[in-house]
């Protein structure tokens, strides 16, 4: 396990070179100087080319571009992923004052759609075929179709306009998190749901469950104790892949709720072209995606024995 | 001011939405896209940086909701006959929230930080222009000095925000909290990006600047700027209860308090360019003349404003909007709606009919025959105004496409001159704003101007603005400049967006600055 592990590891490291790479040249090919940039948007006031030369100057702009890019690298190894042109303060800090709100959001958002898509799943495929199959799978299209925005601005007219429950936006509170949790998790809720109930049944046909049968335990206890812990193995890996929609989903949900978060942050720099901002916030991002699917891989050898790893 | 009220049966607010407020905390909800991008208006080029400033700092003097200037912590000033010698009296006995005193180094020190290259001050350097030397004299007495007339000082200082000069040098690049050390009502408490500023009251303020009705401390406990993103809930928070106040109120929403006791709204026009729209005269179609006029007869406005805002918007007809103290009402004449006239001239010019009742090129220089008349109309928002005259334009044959860009491939197109339509609004009860979008000076890189239109005589004129004492003078020649402006038909106005502020019964002493950007809260309270 600690061979597999480190192996792992390792292989991480060619992707986020590659990510790193993507973002350091996609930033430079938009269109748009961040110097610019940063000296307009002013309700007037002339800006000299003297000013613009010296300000690029100050941003480490007139480097030759893999100096800079050797540059981020070499800082982003020690942890420093240098300072926000826009608020000048170190973009780590940046990432990790806003980082803990989207993981908050990310992590409710995801036990909303597990509380809502495993029971949904399951019974679904215990009554296969009835009309409560039919209407748990109709909820959990409906779930997995709506766009996030709608979603949350109708839930937001029924729950803070209409009835006056819950907050409409901003961030701090537990009572502030509700609707943002419960419109991001309902689309990956309808996602789960139908991959549990899909691979409960195929479960089902199993010898082990077949024999746990003929062994007379109940037929609640085969489910949960035999099948669902079978069937949970794709679920789990989809559960990976789904925490990174859960991510991206952040950055539409906080929008809409206003709240603060890594994904408004990094909309924010993209469109202030905020290039170590961007950069850093997105190989921060992709770390974590790449560290949860590593959780994921893990769970498996507790979840199924028969995984062999690293052999 | 528009205060509107009338009596309908309100709703009853329940506390138990949101975070529940307490008597003496202000609550001002604003669109996310008003949240600075760093709070020190020495480098920030924005108003709502300055606005927010003038909170925590007084500056050295305060424009008035009356459009004069009135004494902050300077008492008097005046300035020599050539324009080129400022001095000011300072306030005495001012100290900054850390205790420092406020005097005359205090301000030099804050203005050579703005002008110091390393500063990076994105706009309030230039508005504070060139300055050959600062002297002081005494604790008070302080004359700025330059070498060309720079008449429009006032309108810099209005909105630069003093610093204690201790904590300016002790503080770390970005931390806000140690820069924003300033002798205003409120102290600077916590900025959250994406969610909200807090400020608390200081209790050692003064309250000796003119705005203040009463000395001393002001009424508020604190103020909480909480920046919303979705106009939807903007439209909603004060009737949610989740703030007592709403900066920049989109009209649309404004239905529910308009004719209801319970609230209060403000209208304040912002006096600038409204929504203009520039053109790009370098290349076709738009390099002929005929083309921009019939754009601007086949337009109409005022239609535009009763769809999309229920007449809500203000009329802007040229290169000044209406409400501004130097337009020139001549410019909504020379271009009313005239679908037939505008016909006439695109088919004088060349783009003629073709089967689909759009035109193409017949003969038009450096085009090819039979090329669409298209004209991209690109903005950064308001994009549905340029949905109607899109409706409106297709009539007489022209298709516009309208496409929303961002800001910074707004400056890339502008930069290629790769553009037809161009938004460009600035915002200054100033007519020096016509310098800056007009002047061929400024066509160059993170210039202004835009058009690629060349004018001696336009240039000339503009240039004479910032030499000029007397308001009435500098409106005559900005109504000279707007006259050629319009003559040459070099931009589409279009309508001009006022701030609605929305008030809960609960704000009391609320003012609105001249400017519809900006507000005072020195004499505001919030009674149970």
């Amino acid at each position: 396990m600690g061979r597999y592990l480190l192996s792992r590891l390792l292989q991480l490291v060619p992707v986020l070179i590659l990510v790193s790479l993507i973002v350091f040249a996609v930033m430079r090919l938009l269109p748009g100087d961040p110097a610019l940039l940063m000296l307009s948007g002013a309700e007037g006031g002339a800006i000299t080319p003297e000013r613009l030369n010296e300000l690029r100057e100050q941003m480490g702009m007139n480097e030759p571009v893999l100096t800079q890019y050797f540059n981020f690298i070499w800082g982003a190894v020690q942890g420093d992923l240098g300072s926000s042109i826009r608020f000048q303060v170190p973009v780590v800090e940046l990432i990790l004052g806003r980082f803990g709100s989207t993981l908050e959001l990310a992590v409710a958002g995801l036990l909303v759609a597990i509380a809502i898509g495993m029971p949904l799943g399951m019974l679904a495929a215990a009554r296969q075929g009835g009309w409560v199959d039919t209407l748990c799978m109709t909820l959990s299209y409906v779930g997995s179709s709506m766009p996030v925005y709608w979603l949350g601005l109708l839930l937001v007219l029924l729950f803070s306009f209409t009835l006056r429950w819950l907050p409409s936006a901003g961030g701090g509170s537990l009572e502030a998190l509700i609707l943002p949790a419960f419109t991001l998790g309902l689309l990956s809720a309808g996602v789960l749901a139908r991959l549990i109930r899909s691979s409960m049944l195929e479960v089902g046909t199993e010898d082990y469950m077949r024999t746990a049968r003929a062994k007379g335990l109940y037929p609640r206890m085969v489910i949960i104790r035999h099948g669902l812990k079978n069937a949970m193995i794709p679920v789990l890996t989809m559960m990976g892949l789904q925490f990174g929609a859960l991510l991206a989903g952040t950055v539409v949900t906080e929008t809409v709720f206003s709240r603060p978060g890594l994904g408004r942050l990094i909309v924010d720099a993209i469109l202030s072209k905020d290039y170590p901002l961007v950069q850093g916030a997105i190989l921060f991002l992709a770390v974590v995606y790449l560290l949860v699917n590593l959780a994921v891989d893990i769970a498996y050898a507790w979840l199924d024995p028969r995984i062999r790893y690293g052999s | 001011m528009a205060a509107l009220k009338a009596g309908v049966a309100s709703v009853a607010l329940m506390a138990s939405v949101g975070s529940a407020m307490a008597a003496g905390d202000l609550i001002i909800a604003m669109p996310a896209n008003n949240e600075p991008a760093s709070l020190d208006g020495h480098i920030d080029p924005y108003q709502s940086t300055w606005l927010i400033n003038s909170l925590i700092t007084d500056p050295l003097v305060i424009l008035a909701p009356d459009g004069t200037y009135i004494p902050g912590l300077a008492t008097e000033w005046s300035v020599s006959e050539d324009g080129m010698t400022w001095s000011f009296t300072l306030r005495e006995g001012i100290t900054f929230h850390d205790g420092e005193p406020f005097n005359a180094e205090a301000v030099r020190a804050n203005l050579e930080r703005v002008l110091a290259p390393e500063t990076a001050s994105a706009q309030l350097a230039s508005d504070i222009g060139q300055i050959a030397s600062i002297e002081t004299d005494g604790e008070t007495g302080l004359t700025i000095t330059y070498d060309s007339p720079w008449v429009t000082l006032l309108d810099a200082l209005r909105r630069a925000p003093m610093w204690s000069p201790a904590a300016l040098e002790a503080a770390a690049p970005g931390d806000m909290a140690a820069i924003l050390v300033g002798t205003g009502p409120f102290q600077f408490v916590d900025w959250t990006q994406n969610d909200n500023i807090t400020l608390e009251r200081w209790d050692d303020y003064a309250g000796a600047t003119a705005i203040s009705e009463e000395p001393g401390p002001v009424g508020l406990d604190s103020v909480t700027i909480r920046f919303v993103g979705e106009s939807a809930v903007l439209g909603q928070v004060l009737a949610t209860g989740e703030a007592n106040m709403v900066y920049t109120l989109p009209p649309l929403f404004s239905d529910q308090y308009v004719d209801n006791p319970d609230y209060t709204l403000m209208s304040r026009g912002q006096a600038g360019t409204g929504l203009q729209m520039v053109m790009n005269v370098s290349s076709p179609p738009l390099d002929d003349i005929r083309v921009r006029q019939a754009l601007l007869l086949a337009k109409d406005s005022a239609a535009a404003n009763d769809i999309l805002y229920d007449g809500l918007y203000q009329a802007s007809d040229g290169p000044l909007n209406n409400i501004h103290p130097c337009y020139w009402d001549g410019a909504a004449e020379m271009y009313p709606y005239d679908p037939d006239r505008a016909a006439a001239l695109l088919d004088d010019a060349g783009w003629i009919l073709g089967d689909d009742g759009m035109r193409v090129a017949q003969g038009v220089a450096g085009v090819e025959d039979g090329t669409p008349l298209t004209v991209r109309y690109s903005t950064l928002h308001h994009q549905e105004i340029g949905e109607v005259f899109q409706a409106q334009m297709r009539s007489v044959g022209i298709d516009l496409q309208i496409e929303v860009v961002p800001g910074p491939v707004q400056l890339d197109m502008v930069q290629r001159r790769d553009f037809e339509l161009m938004y460009e609004r600035q915002r200054s009860p100033s007519p020096l704003i016509l310098d800056q979008v007009w002047n061929s000076a400024y066509d160059e890189p993170g210039g202004w101007a835009w058009t690629g239109y060349a004018d001696p005589e336009l240039d000339e004129i503009l240039n004479q603005l910032r030499g000029v004492f007397d308001d009435a003078e500098r409106c005559d020649l900005a109504v000279e400049a707007q006259q050629i402006i319009m003559e040459n038909a070099l931009m589409l106005p279009t309508l001009s967006q006022p701030i609605i502020v929305g008030l809960d019964a609960s704000v009391e002493g609320f003012t609105m600055g001249a400017e519809g950007n900006w507000f005072f809260l020195h004499n505001t309270s919030i009674s149970e």
